[in-house]
C-alpha cells in the first residue's frame, strides 16, 4: 500500500486569518483505500486543513498534490471536481424529499424531454445504492428515515460520480451506537473499492476501531502521524494535550485562577454543609439512565461527556424541559415534577442554553426586551408591563456584564456572538438565580468575552448560586469547576473534585474510556 | 463601563422618543403612511367629494369591519400564526346573536353577549386546535372558515334574520357621541385596547417573544401555547363585535354578506409592516393599513372605476404599498 501513489498530498500548509496563524506548516496524505484519522481539540486546525482540500479557504503557502498533480483549488467545485466528496456535520438533505430525488438533486436525468421521470430516478438511484453496497430503499422519504441513514444518505450522494477521496467530519456525533455500526460498516466497504476516508473525530475509540492511520493536530501543526496499529491511546491522548499543558497554563493566566481557588478554599468547607440545591435521585427518562447527582449552594459542578451522552439531557430535566420517567428530582430538599420551564424558573433555575440562536434570544427584539423575558411575572403590575423597571433591569445589566453595545434598545441580531451571549446571562442577573445551568457558555465566542463570561460564571458562585456547566472543552471545566461528573450513556461514571485531576490528560482518559 | 453618561435632559428627550417608539413600536411604518396619504392627496384632486367631513366619516364607518378584525388579526400575526375564519365567524357570530334575540330574549345586550362569546368559543377551538394538535393555524382556519360558514347557513336557512331593537341599532351603528358615529367610536376603542395589550401589557411582551422565536419564549419560561390561544380569542371576540355592527348596519344578521372579507383584513395588517413571520408588527401600522383599504374602496368608486376594476385596482395597489414599505 506505501508504494501507490498518495490520494492526497499535502505539504508544509500554511493558513492566516488576519495576525492568527491557523496552520503553521502541515504536512498530510491520504493514500488508496486507507482511512486516515484526523484527531486535535477545538481550535487545533481540524477544520481549517479539511477547508483548504475543499477549496474554502485559501492558503498562504505550501503544495496541495492531488492524484499526483500539484492543485490550486479556489472553488468547492474545483475541489469536487478533482474527486474529493464532503460530508459536514449538518446534513444537506431535503428531508421531504426521496432518497432518490435528493441523490439526483440538480442533476436530474431526463430524456429529450426536460421532464423528470420519477420511475426512472428511483430506478436509477436503487440500482446505484445496491452496487455500493448502501442498505438504502431509494424511494424511501429521507425525513422519515433514521439519523444514521440519512447520514448514509450523505454519503452516497457524496460519493456519486468519480469520487476518490471522501472527508467524513465527525460523523458519528449525532450517531447511537447501533447506528454507528452502520456507518463503519459502510466506511470499510467504500474503502475496499480504493476510496481514501479522512476521518475528523473527536472520539479515540473509532480511531482504534476503523482508522489504518492517524494524524494529530495541535497548535496549527502535525504533532504525529502514526501507523494505528503501533500507537495505544495514552500516547495518542498526550500528543493531543501536548506537554505541559500549554493551553491549561496560557488560559490559567487569563482568568486568574488562583483567586478562584482560593475563594473556593476558603468556602468549600462552608459549602459542603450547605444542603444541595438540587439533587437527582436514580432518574431515568428517555434519554437518561438513572442519574445521581446533587449541587450545593456555591459549587460549580462540571458535566464532561461526548455529544449524545446524555449531558444536555441532564440539564433539561433539571430545567423542567424534561420529566423523570423514574426516580426523584428534589429541589431545596423538596421533591418536585416541574412539567415546563416556567415552573422551573418560578423556583429559581436559570438555563442558558447550548444554542444561543435557537434557544436563548429573539434576535429580532431589543436587547431590554430579551433581558424582560424570563421575569415577566415580575415586570407586570396589574396586568400592565413596567418598562421602567424592565429598562433598569437591563442597563444593569449591560453595566455589570460589560456588553459592548450602543444602549438596551439595540437589537440582538447587530451584536457580536460574544455579547449576545453576555444578554443570555443577563436575562438571568435579575434575581440571581438559585441553580445556574450552562449548556457549552463560552461556544462561538471570542478569547476575550471567554474569559469575561468566566469571571460572570464564578460570580454567580461566589453569591452562593449552583452552577452545573456542561462542555465539551475539558480546559474549560477544568478551569471552572470544583466538582467534574463523567457522562456516558446516560449515567454518571465517575465523580470527583477537580483538584484530584492532574491535569487535563486525566479527563480525556476518563471521558474516552468512561467504563474504566 | 460609565453608567452615568446620560445627562439629565438628554434623559428626559429619551424618555419621550421611548413613548414615541412604544406608540410605533419598533418598525415604523413609515413608507405606508406616505402610501396613505399619497392615496389621500390623489383622490382629493380627482374628486371634488372625497375630501369633505361627510366622506372622511363614510370611509371610517366603511372601515369599520376590517380594522377592529385587522386590531386582532395583528396578534395573531406578531405570533406568527394566521387566522382566515374571521369574516366566518361574523357571518355565524351575527346569525348567533340574531336569532337569540328573536327565539330567546329581546334583550338587545344578552344578544350581543352571545354574538361576542360565540366568536371567542371560535378563537378559542382554532387556537387549540393549533396549538394542542400542531395542525397549522393556515389549515385549522381554513376549515374553520367552512365550518363556521355553513352552521351559520344551516341555521338561518340561508335567509337573513331581522333584528327589530332601536337600542341595538343605536349602540352599534346608528347612534353618535359629541358628533362621531358609533362605528368610529367602536373602532377607536378597538385600537385603543389592542394598543395597550400589545404595546404595554406583560401579554404584548409574550406575543412578540412567542412569534420572535418560540423556542427561546418557552426556555424562558412564556406558555407559548398559551399566548396563541389568547390572541386567537382575541380575534374572535372582536369578530364578535364587528357583527354586531354589521348587523345593526342593515338591522338584519347576513350569512351571506362578508365573503372574503379576511384578505382585506390580512392586506391590512400586512400593509402595517406587521410581518408574515411573526415577532414584529404595531396597531399603529395596522391602522394605516386599515384606512389605505377603506380609502380605496371609498375612493375607486368616487372617480367613478368600475366595480370589476376596483378589485384589479385595489390588488395591484396593495402590492406597491408593501414593495415600497420593504425598501424604506
Amino acid at each position: 500500500m506505501t508504494t501507490a501513489q498518495p490520494l492526497v498530498d499535502l505539504r508544509d500548509i500554511t493558513v492566516s486569518f488576519g495576525a492568527v496563524k491557523a496552520l503553521r506548516g502541515v504536512s498530510f496524505d491520504l493514500r488508496p483505500g486507507e482511512v486516515h484519522a484526523l484527531l486535535g481539540q477545538n481550535g487545533a486546525g481540524k477544520s481549517t486543513l479539511i477547508k483548504v482540500l475543499s477549496g474554502v479557504n485559501q492558503r498562504d503557502g505550501g503544495t496541495v498534490l492531488v492524484h499526483g498533480k500539484e492543485t490550486n483549488f479556489k472553488s468547492a467545485q474545483d475541489s469536487r471536481d478533482s474527486g474529493i466528496a464532503m460530508v459536514y456535520q449538518d446534513l444537506s438533505l431535503v428531508p421531504s424529499m426521496s432518497v432518490a430525488s435528493n441523490l439526483f438533486l440538480g442533476r436530474e436525468p431526463h430524456g429529450g424531454t426536460k421532464l423528470v421521470r420519477n420511475r426512472s430516478i428511483v430506478h436509477a438511484a436503487q440500482k446505484y445504492l445496491t452496487e455500493q453496497g448502501f442498505p438504502i430503499k431509494a424511494s424511501a422519504r429521507v425525513g422519515a428515515l433514521p439519523f444514521a441513514y440519512r447520514q448514509l444518505t450523505e454519503i452516497a450522494k457524496a460519493l456519486m460520480g468519480d469520487i476518490r477521496i471522501l472527508v467524513l467530519d465527525e460523523p458519528t456525533s449525532a450517531l447511537s451506537a447501533g447506528e454507528e455500526e452502520i456507518l463503519f460498516k459502510t466506511v470499510a466497504d467504500v474503502t475496499k473499492r480504493g476510496v481514501g476516508v479522512i476521518y475528523v473525530t473527536h472520539r479515540l475509540h473509532e480511531v482504534f476501531r476503523i482508522s489504518d492511520r492517524v494524524s494529530v493536530l495541535r497548535d496549527g501543526l502535525n504533532v504525529g502521524t502514526h501507523n494505528t496499529s503501533d500507537i495505544t491511546m495514552e500516547k495518542l491522548v498526550s500528543e493531543i494535550v501536548g506537554p505541559g499543558h500549554e493551553r491549561m497554563a496560557q488560559a490559567t493566566l487569563s482568568v486568574e485562577e488562583g483567586d478562584r481557588r482560593s475563594a473556593f478554599r476558603n468556602e468549600s468547607s462552608e459549602s459542603s454543609t450547605h444542603a444541595p440545591v438540587i439533587e437527582l435521585r436514580g432518574v431515568k427518562n428517555a434519554r437518561l439512565n438513572g442519574v445521581d447527582l446533587k449541587v450545593r449552594p456555591g459549587e460549580i459542578l462540571g458535566l464532561a461527556g461526548m455529544v449524545g451522552s446524555g449531558r444536555t439531557e441532564i440539564l433539561e430535566t433539571m430545567f423542567g424541559l424534561r420529566r423523570a420517567d423514574e426516580g426523584e428530582v428534589l429541589f431545596e430538599g423538596k421533591p418536585v415534577r416541574w412539567g415546563s420551564p416556567n415552573k422551573a424558573i418560578a423556583a429559581g433555575v436559570a438555563l442558558v442554553p447550548e444554542d444561543r440562536h435557537e434557544q436563548g434570544l429573539v434576535l429580532a427584539d431589543t436587547i431590554a426586551a430579551n433581558i424582560a423575558m424570563p421575569r415577566l411575572p415580575q415586570l407586570t403590575r396589574a396586568g400592565a408591563f413596567t418598562k421602567g423597571e424592565a429598562n433598569r433591569r437591563a442597563k444593569k445589566a449591560v453595566s455589570d456584564l460589560n456588553v459592548r453595545a450602543p444602549g438596551i434598545h439595540t437589537k440582538l441580531q447587530n451584536l457580536s456572538g460574544g455579547n449576545q451571549q453576555k444578554v443570555v446571562f443577563g436575562k438571568w442577573l435579575t434575581p440571581e438565580p438559585k441553580l445556574l445551568l450552562l449548556d457549552e457558555p463560552s461556544v462561538g465566542v471570542d478569547v476575550g468575552a471567554r474569559d469575561e463570561i468566566y469571571g460572570i460564571i464564578r460570580g454567580f458562585a461566589r453569591n452562593g448560586c449552583a452552577v452545573v456547566v456542561v462542555s465539551s472543552e475539558l480546559v474549560e471545566l477544568t478551569l471552572l469547576c470544583d466538582t467534574l461528573a463523567v457522562i456516558h450513556d446516560g449515567r454518571v461514571t465517575t465523580c470527583v473534585h477537580t483538584s484530584e485531576v492532574e491535569g487535563e490528560e486525566r479527563l480525556h482518559h476518563l471521558v474516552q474510556e468512561p467504563a474504566r | 463601563m460609565s453608567t452615568a453618561t446620560t445627562p439629565a435632559p438628554a434623559a428626559a428627550a429619551e424618555s419621550r422618543r421611548n413613548v414615541a417608539r412604544d406608540l410605533f413600536s419598533s418598525d415604523r411604518p413609515y413608507g405606508v403612511l406616505l402610501a396613505l396619504i399619497a392615496l389621500v392627496v390623489f383622490f382629493s384632486i380627482k374628486s371634488d367629494v372625497f375630501f369633505t367631513s361627510a366622506n372622511l366619516q363614510n370611509i371610517g364607518r366603511q372601515t369599520t369591519l376590517v380594522t377592529i378584525m385587522a386590531v386582532g388579526m395583528t396578534f395573531v400575526i406578531i405570533a406568527a400564526e394566521i387566522d382566515l375564519s374571521v369574516a366566518s365567524i361574523l357571518k355565524l357570530s351575527c346569525v348567533s346573536a340574531a336569532l337569540f334575540m328573536n327565539d330567546f330574549s329581546n334583550n338587545w345586550f344578552l344578544g350581543a353577549m352571545v354574538g361576542i362569546a360565540v366568536g371567542a368559543f371560535i378563537g378559542l377551538v382554532n387556537g387549540l386546535l393549533t396549538t394542542k394538535l400542531g395542525i397549522p393555524s393556515f389549515l385549522v382556519t381554513l376549515g374553520m372558515l367552512g365550518v363556521a360558514k355553513g352552521i351559520a347557513f344551516v341555521i338561518t336557512d340561508t335567509a337573513p334574520v331581522l333584528v327589530d331593537s332601536r337600542p341595538f341599532w343605536a349602540v352599534f351603528y346608528e347612534g353618535s357621541i359629541a358628533g362621531i358615529p358609533v362605528p368610529i367610536l367602536w373602532t377607536i376603542v378597538a385600537l385603543i385596547i389592542g394598543g395597550v395589550l400589545l404595546h404595554f401589557s406583560t401579554f404584548g411582551r409574550k406575543v412578540y417573544a412567542t412569534g420572535g422565536n418560540a423556542t427561546a419564549a418557552r426556555y424562558s419560561g412564556i406558555n407559548t401555547d398559551r399566548t396563541k390561544i389568547l390572541c386567537f380569542v382575541f380575534t374572535g371576540v372582536l369578530a364578535g363585535l364587528a357583527s354586531l355592527i354589521f348587523t345593526a348596519q342593515g338591522h338584519a344578521a347576513r350569512p351571506d354578506f362578508a365573503d372574503g372579507l379576511e384578505l382585506d383584513v390580512i392586506a391590512a395588517v400586512i400593509l402595517g409592516g406587521t410581518s408574515l413571520f411573526g415577532g414584529r408588527g404595531s396597531i399603529i401600522g395596522t391602522l394605516i393599513g386599515s384606512l389605505i383599504i377603506g380609502v380605496l374602496n371609498n375612493g375607486l368608486v368616487l372617480i367613478g372605476v368600475s366595480s370589476s376594476w376596483q378589485i384589479a385596482v385595489k390588488g395591484f395597489i396593495i402590492i406597491l404599498a408593501v414593495a415600497l414599505s420593504k425598501r424604506s
